[in-house]
């Protein structure tokens, strides 16, 4: 009998925890974001729900090549910023953003970089030294990640492709896996966003690409046509795109300039990026080496992500 | 000859043996490099964040709770399975296995299909909550996932169980009810405890359909396993290596927190 006493109970208290749960409701943003833009998304989060203390921000982190698959099912969500404008533009193809501005609506930019393992083995300094014999060069698999399709673009772009293609070992369906690569040394060099370069300081070495292969990848925001609290997720899409949303993703290595000039596959054409660059290759500096200086005028706006870096040996926060 | 009729059949045993030690020597290796990689300062440091243990919590109220509901469907139909002659049983049983066999990624994309439907549409403009994008989502992949498992174990529990006693149960004139409880219950319940550990470890460590169900909401949606990806993608391997380490020490001790409670099955 005493058992079933506390089975009943306990059914009872574990549907009331359910309810009382369900009940707790306030306005709370659903925020589809590719998972890429994690740290500088939830920094976003943080500021501006301190801002608007009534509105709640709820991601739902994925790859961005999961976003297209569960919008078309669900028919839920406020907000979209996937990791490419390639999958925003799905999504308005679809339908399920109505007032995208291809002019307006880019937060922040991803800029391409080459990284190698620390000490960088094969010495690498430039585009074409990847299609030096011998060199195992990671590259992106188009299919599946951005990156893919923007190794093939540069190396083409050198004339360099069919030979890089033979050097390369690895064929990554995302890009951490190139970065988690490089890091542990099972490839002589790779090319990466900057946002996910600053992620490797300690174990990687940066080395900025010349302008003319310099790739700028373009990063939109926007809400979705079936969004419960329309005006709120304007009002969170204003904030990222406003200067104090902006410099927060500057603080993640993102390229925040309103305007980058480029060619028309989207590689860079003025020195726009190169102090953001200067500031990346200082800021690999300063972690793996004690007595460099770190401040505003050595590593710019990562003096954060440098300083979490030096914090312990094994990256976290 | 006298050599081999001695030693004849001794090399089967220290076979078996040997796979046996050199396995456990290379799991005790993996961990202890990772352990390595990770250092004792970085140890100290991430095991004493609050993030790390709100997402240890997270992942064992989750996985609780899920258990519980998994053990209220998978009791009855894991009885009904073993002891019940109905038409189309063995479809109904390879029904009923159906999330056992297909990957948990195709759970989580089925799930979508009943989240706009009734009555779910109608509860998620009442109270103006996304179901699947909290840690509703959560509890309900964990528990589609489980619910199969458990009643698949529990009718493995079943099975042991002679129809004998309650047979005999019944012809001393007990209820059906009365025989469930009274003696068919207690003499499972080593089974049924080595099930519900097994049946907690396979919810804590769901993650696939978590990716494509429920997505992460920072300290919110993301259990253990969810989190280790996510910390992957952004690099942060002290993280990485840190929580897969926590989530070693969870499996071992759920495992031997049954054999201490007794809990066996034919499993186990």
């Amino acid at each position: 009998m005493k058992s079933k006493k506390i089975f009943i109970f306990s059914l009872i208290f574990s549907s009331l925890f359910l309810i009382t749960h369900a009940f707790a409701g306030e306005k709370r943003l659903l925020f589809h974001a590719g998972l890429g833009q994690r740290g500088a998304l939830n920094e976003v989060k943080d500021v501006f729900e301190k801002k608007y203390p009534d509105i709640k921000v709820n991601f739902s982190y994925k790859g961005s090549g999961y976003f297209i698959a569960d919008i078309t099912r669900s028919k839920q969500g406020d907000l979209f910023m996937p990791g490419e404008e390639f999958y925003l533009l799905q999504a308005v193809e679809r339908g399920f953003l109505t007032d995208y501005n291809s002019e307006t609506d880019i937060p922040a930019y991803f800029v391409t970089v080459i990284i190698t393992p620390k000490g960088n083995p094969k010495n690498i300094r430039t585009i074409k030294d990847f299609a030096k014999p011998g060199v195992r060069v990671g590259l992106g698999n188009p299919r599946s990640c951005a990156i893919g399709i923007w190794h093939q673009k540069t190396f083409e772009k050198a004339g360099i492709w069919d030979k890089v293609r033979s050097n390369a070992t690895m064929s990554a369906k995302c890009i951490p896996e190139l970065g988690n690569a490089t890091q542990h040394r099972a490839i002589d060099g790779t090319i990466v966003w900057a946002t996910t370069a600053v992620l490797y300081l300690r174990d990687v070495e940066i080395i900025p690409i010349e302008h003319k292969y310099r790739g700028i990848i373009r990063l939109p925001v926007g809400v979705l046509r079936f969004a419960r609290y329309r005006e709120e997720a304007q009002q969170l899409m204003d904030f990222i795109l406003s200067g104090e949303g902006r410099n927060i993703f500057h603080r993640h290595a993102y390229a925040v300039n309103k305007v980058i000039p480029v060619d028309k596959q989207g590689f860079c054409l003025d020195d726009t990026t190169d102090k953001d660059m200067r500031f990346l290759v200082n800021a690999a500096k300063a972690v793996k080496n004690k007595s460099y200086p770190v401040n505003e005028k050595t590593v710019g706006p990562l003096i954060g992500e440098v300083l979490r870096q030096k914090n312990t040996k094994r990256a976290g926060d | 000859m006298k050599l081999a009729v001695t030693t004849r059949g001794r090399w089967w045993p220290a076979l078996c043996g040997t796979i046996t030690v050199s396995i456990l020597a290379s799991y005790l290796l993996l961990i202890a490099s990772n352990w390595i990689y990770l250092g004792w300062s970085d140890t100290v440091y991430f095991f004493s964040k609050t993030r790390m243990w709100e997402r240890f919590w997270l992942t064992v109220w989750t996985s609780t709770v899920s258990t519980f509901f998994s053990l209220l469907i998978g009791i009855p139909a894991g009885y009904a399975l073993s002891r019940f002659r109905f038409p189309l049983r063995h479809f109904v049983a390879s029904v009923i296995d159906l999330p056992i066999v297909v990957s948990p990624a195709v759970v989580g994309a089925f799930l979508f299909g009943i989240t706009t439907r009734f009555p779910f549409d109608w509860i998620s403009e009442h109270y103006g909550l996304y179901i699947g994008r909290n840690v509703y989502g959560v509890l309900l992949v964990q528990f589609t996932v489980t619910a199969a498992f458990c009643a698949r174990l529990m009718k493995a529990s079943f099975d042991m169980i002679p129809v004998r006693f309650e047979s005999v149960s019944r012809s001393l004139g007990a209820s059906p009810l009365r025989t469930f409880f009274k003696v068919v219950l207690p003499m499972a319940k080593n089974g049924i405890i080595a099930s519900m550990i097994v049946v907690w470890a396979r919810a804590a460590a769901e993650w696939e359909g978590l990716m494509l169900f429920v997505g992460a909401t920072e300290g919110k949606t993301d259990i253990m396993p969810f989190a280790i990806y996510l910390d992957w993608n952004s690099g942060m391997m002290g993280w990485v290596t840190s929580m897969s380490i926590v989530c070693i020490l969870m499996a071992v001790s759920a495992i031997s927190a049954m054999r201490i409670i007794g809990g066996k099955s034919n499993v186990w």
